[in-house]
């Protein structure tokens, strides 16, 4: 083996993936699917639901900042939420920065100020893009969760300058979870199409719903391999972190967008009834595919903060 | 993990872009031109690449090569696609042709034919599709029928790439009818100049010299020019794919210009309207994520564990992206100026967009990609 094969190494290890794994089942035993439903008809009693599952999985003595191995775990924590639609800002938390004496961080954009974080009793901090960090206090609202998904306007009152890996790291943890929610629609579709029989056989047999899924597949792996990258990125402490972050962001809500529309439209009215799972993941989709930023609102920030050179790439690293 | 080449593939990579500096003319767009000079470009690169033990990196050192390492090949593979291919026809006897042999070949054919891969000196072509044997290949006619010792080979093959330039045919053909249409087939390795076989260039967008037609008028082989076995061409034409898993480095060319763009618009850069420029940036995150996924496949590859849903993805990803990358670009080339380094940008994006109309068609086609990849989705977990 020469040198060049020892280096390049770029799957999750093991540790984080097992760790993934558990989440995924711990969520699942504590409520699975029952936990957003449930959350939505009472958001005051989400933290009280979720936080014990939190706790037995120590999620708290993680330090993504701190331990690559970490940063992994945190990445793969996110996806399983994402999972289950967990009706919890598990990717705000776990990006709180350690200078602050806050329980989590949330990233905005130049238009709304607002996160999925209501009914919660947190002291938050916000910071923009350029790393201006804000106290943040969600306003009080009286619209239903059904409506809203748990996001609330933020009160902003300016703190300090952060550092930009805290931007990084909590953008990139948010789409750790919008991929877990693909995962989900995509296992939903795929499991609808081979159960569902029109024509006398399931729709898994026509290949126009077979390319649809294929399709909406490469976007999720696509996606997957760009996240993996961006924890790298984060680990390495690399000079254009947020770039790579503001990247995997566009390619995550593109892909959401393909993959949500194939699922739903595989799914068929059946999709966006209640008693389906995919109408809660879509729906509660909705707050990480929109803040901070949508998919124009990320590509003309990443656009503009990356300038002439673009992203590294094989032709100017 | 650690997306770092590590310093060997680094200096490899230094190595070849210093090399195709100092052998290539800046406008050399590929050998599949009118001008025989950039038939001779790619040979005489291929044979400085031979002589430093690049050419057959990948081989192992008893067939003349240095036993690289699959993060290496890919540098290479890297970048000769984002500089058009120096080594012009010949990757793919270095690629695949080669590699087969070495797995199925007799003494003597390893013998006679790995050398002159290795150092450069021979051109293949492959002789797979035909006028009704496309993406269903295994229904393909051209026929060896046997007589006494020897057997006669006709029919035709089309859409073959090199053929007019190539010494040596990876020849499929049928030698039986059985049951199933993927049996009976069988490899010969035939030599092009005989006087049995006539190529028909067929013009093309892609460059004048690039695609063929290529007809077989009872054309005689023996025992000795048969491949693995009569019989085995079907097993072995599946095995070879695995050598081609990840295939081209389109996302390598595609990242070039994109990056190049820039520079070779000068001030008009700041002109463009915000919305291309966005797109462009979207295009080098699709550049990314391909390259990403064909690093994917290596891994697995490395590992022994790739399988062929995976390389579907990829080049399912890879080849959307040269075709979204052309139009950005063919686009970007609207605001370039026709002259230095505006002109030169705006003949490396014509070319690009002239091959990216192929890309998800040729060395399978996208849509079998996709019937790849949705049968590994939709199998019993």
């Amino acid at each position: 083996m020469n040198a060049t094969e020892k280096l390049m190494n770029i799957d999750l290890s093991a540790e984080a993936t097992a760790f993934g794994a558990a989440a995924l089942r711990a969520f699942e035993t504590s409520g699975g699917d029952a936990l957003v439903q449930a959350a939505e008809r009472d958001p005051g009693s989400r933290a009280a639901m979720v936080e014990p599952v939190l706790a037995g999985l120590g999620t708290w003595d993680l330090q993504p900042l701190q331990s690559p191995d970490d940063l992994e775990a945190a990445a793969t924590l996110c996806r399983s939420a994402g999972w289950w639609a967990l009706p919890y800002p598990i990717a705000e938390r776990l990006a709180r920065p350690s200078d602050l004496d806050i329980d989590g961080l949330i990233v905005i954009g130049d238009g709304r100020h607002a996160a999925a974080v209501s009914g919660l009793d947190f002291r938050w901090a916000a910071t923009d893009l350029a790393g201006r960090r804000f106290a943040a206090t969600p306003a009080p609202s009286n619209e239903p969760a059904r409506t809203t998904q748990f996001v609330a306007d933020l009160e902003l009152t300016p703190l300090d300058a952060g550092p930009v890996l805290d931007v990084a790291l909590g953008m990139v943890l948010s789409c750790w979870t919008l991929l877990g929610m693909l995962d989900r629609a995509m296992a939903l579709a795929r499991a609808h199409v081979l159960s569902r029989e029109q024509f006398g056989q399931p729709l898994a047999r026509f290949q126009g719903v077979q390319f649809q899924l294929t399709d909406a597949e490469v976007e999720r792996v696509g996606a997957h391999e760009l996240a993996t990258h961006s924890l790298w990125s984060i680990a390495a402490k690399r000079a254009d972190v947020l770039v790579d972050a503001l990247a995997l962001r566009l390619a995550v809500l593109e892909a959401a967008e393909a993959i949500l529309r194939v699922s739903h439209q595989l799914h068929g009215a059946m999709g966006f009834c209640d008693e389906s799972t995919l109408s809660w993941i879509s729906r509660y989709s909705r707050p990480l595919r929109a803040l901070p930023y949508g998919v124009s609102g990320t590509l003309e920030q990443l656009t503009r903060i990356a300038g002439r050179g673009g992203i590294a790439g094989l032709f100017n690293a | 993990m650690d997306y770092e080449f590590g310093p060997a593939a680094d200096q490899l990579r230094s190595e070849l872009r210093t090399l195709v500096q100092a052998h290539i003319p800046a406008d050399f767009l590929g050998a599949f031109t009118d001008d025989p000079a950039d038939l001779q470009t790619t040979q005489a690169f291929c044979r400085i690449l031979a002589e430093r033990g690049l050419l057959c990196l990948a081989w192992p050192e008893e067939f003349g090569g240095r036993g690289g390492s699959v993060w290496e090949q890919t540098v290479v593979r890297e970048e000769m696609w984002a500089h058009h291919e120096p080594r012009g026809a010949q990757y793919m006897g270095v690629n695949w042709v080669g590699p087969t042999i070495m797995r199925h070949g007799t003494p003597a054919q390893r013998a006679q034919h790995l050398p002159a891969i290795a150092q450069g000196e021979v051109i293949w072509c492959q002789g797979f599709s035909e006028p009704d044997a496309g993406s269903d290949l295994a229904s393909l006619r051209t026929t060896a029928h046997p007589d006494g010792d020897a057997w006669y080979i006709s029919g035709q093959k089309i859409w073959t790439s090199y053929a007019s330039m190539a010494q040596w045919c990876f020849l499929l053909v049928r030698t039986s009818r059985e049951e199933r249409k993927q049996q009976g087939l069988t490899i010969f390795l035939v030599p092009m100049a005989d006087s049995a076989i006539e190529v028909r260039p067929i013009a093309s967008m892609m460059g004048p010299h690039h695609l063929n037609e290529v007809f077989f008028d009872n054309l005689r082989v023996t025992a000795d020019d048969v491949l693995g076995g009569v019989g085995n061409g079907w097993a072995i034409v599946q095995e070879l794919l695995a050598f081609e898993r990840v295939g081209i480095a389109r996302y390598a060319r595609c990242e070039r210009l994109l990056h190049a763009a820039p520079a070779a618009l000068g001030d008009e850069w700041d002109r463009l309207p915000s919305q291309l420029r966005e797109r462009w940036m979207r295009m080098l995150v699709h550049a990314r994520r391909a390259r990403l996924l064909a690093y994917r496949v290596v891994s697995l590859q490395d590992a022994g564990r790739v399988r062929p849903q995976d390389a579907a993805a990829y080049r399912t990803a890879v080849t959307r992206l040269d075709q979204d990358s052309a139009a950005v670009l063919t686009e970007i080339a609207g605001y370039a100026h026709s002259t230095g380094e505006g002109e030169r940008f705006c003949r490396e994006v014509a070319d690009h967009a002239a091959y990216s109309v192929a890309a998800t068609i040729s060395s399978g086609s996208s849509d079998m990609q996709r019937i790849l990849l949705s049968r590994a989705l939709l199998a019993s977990s």
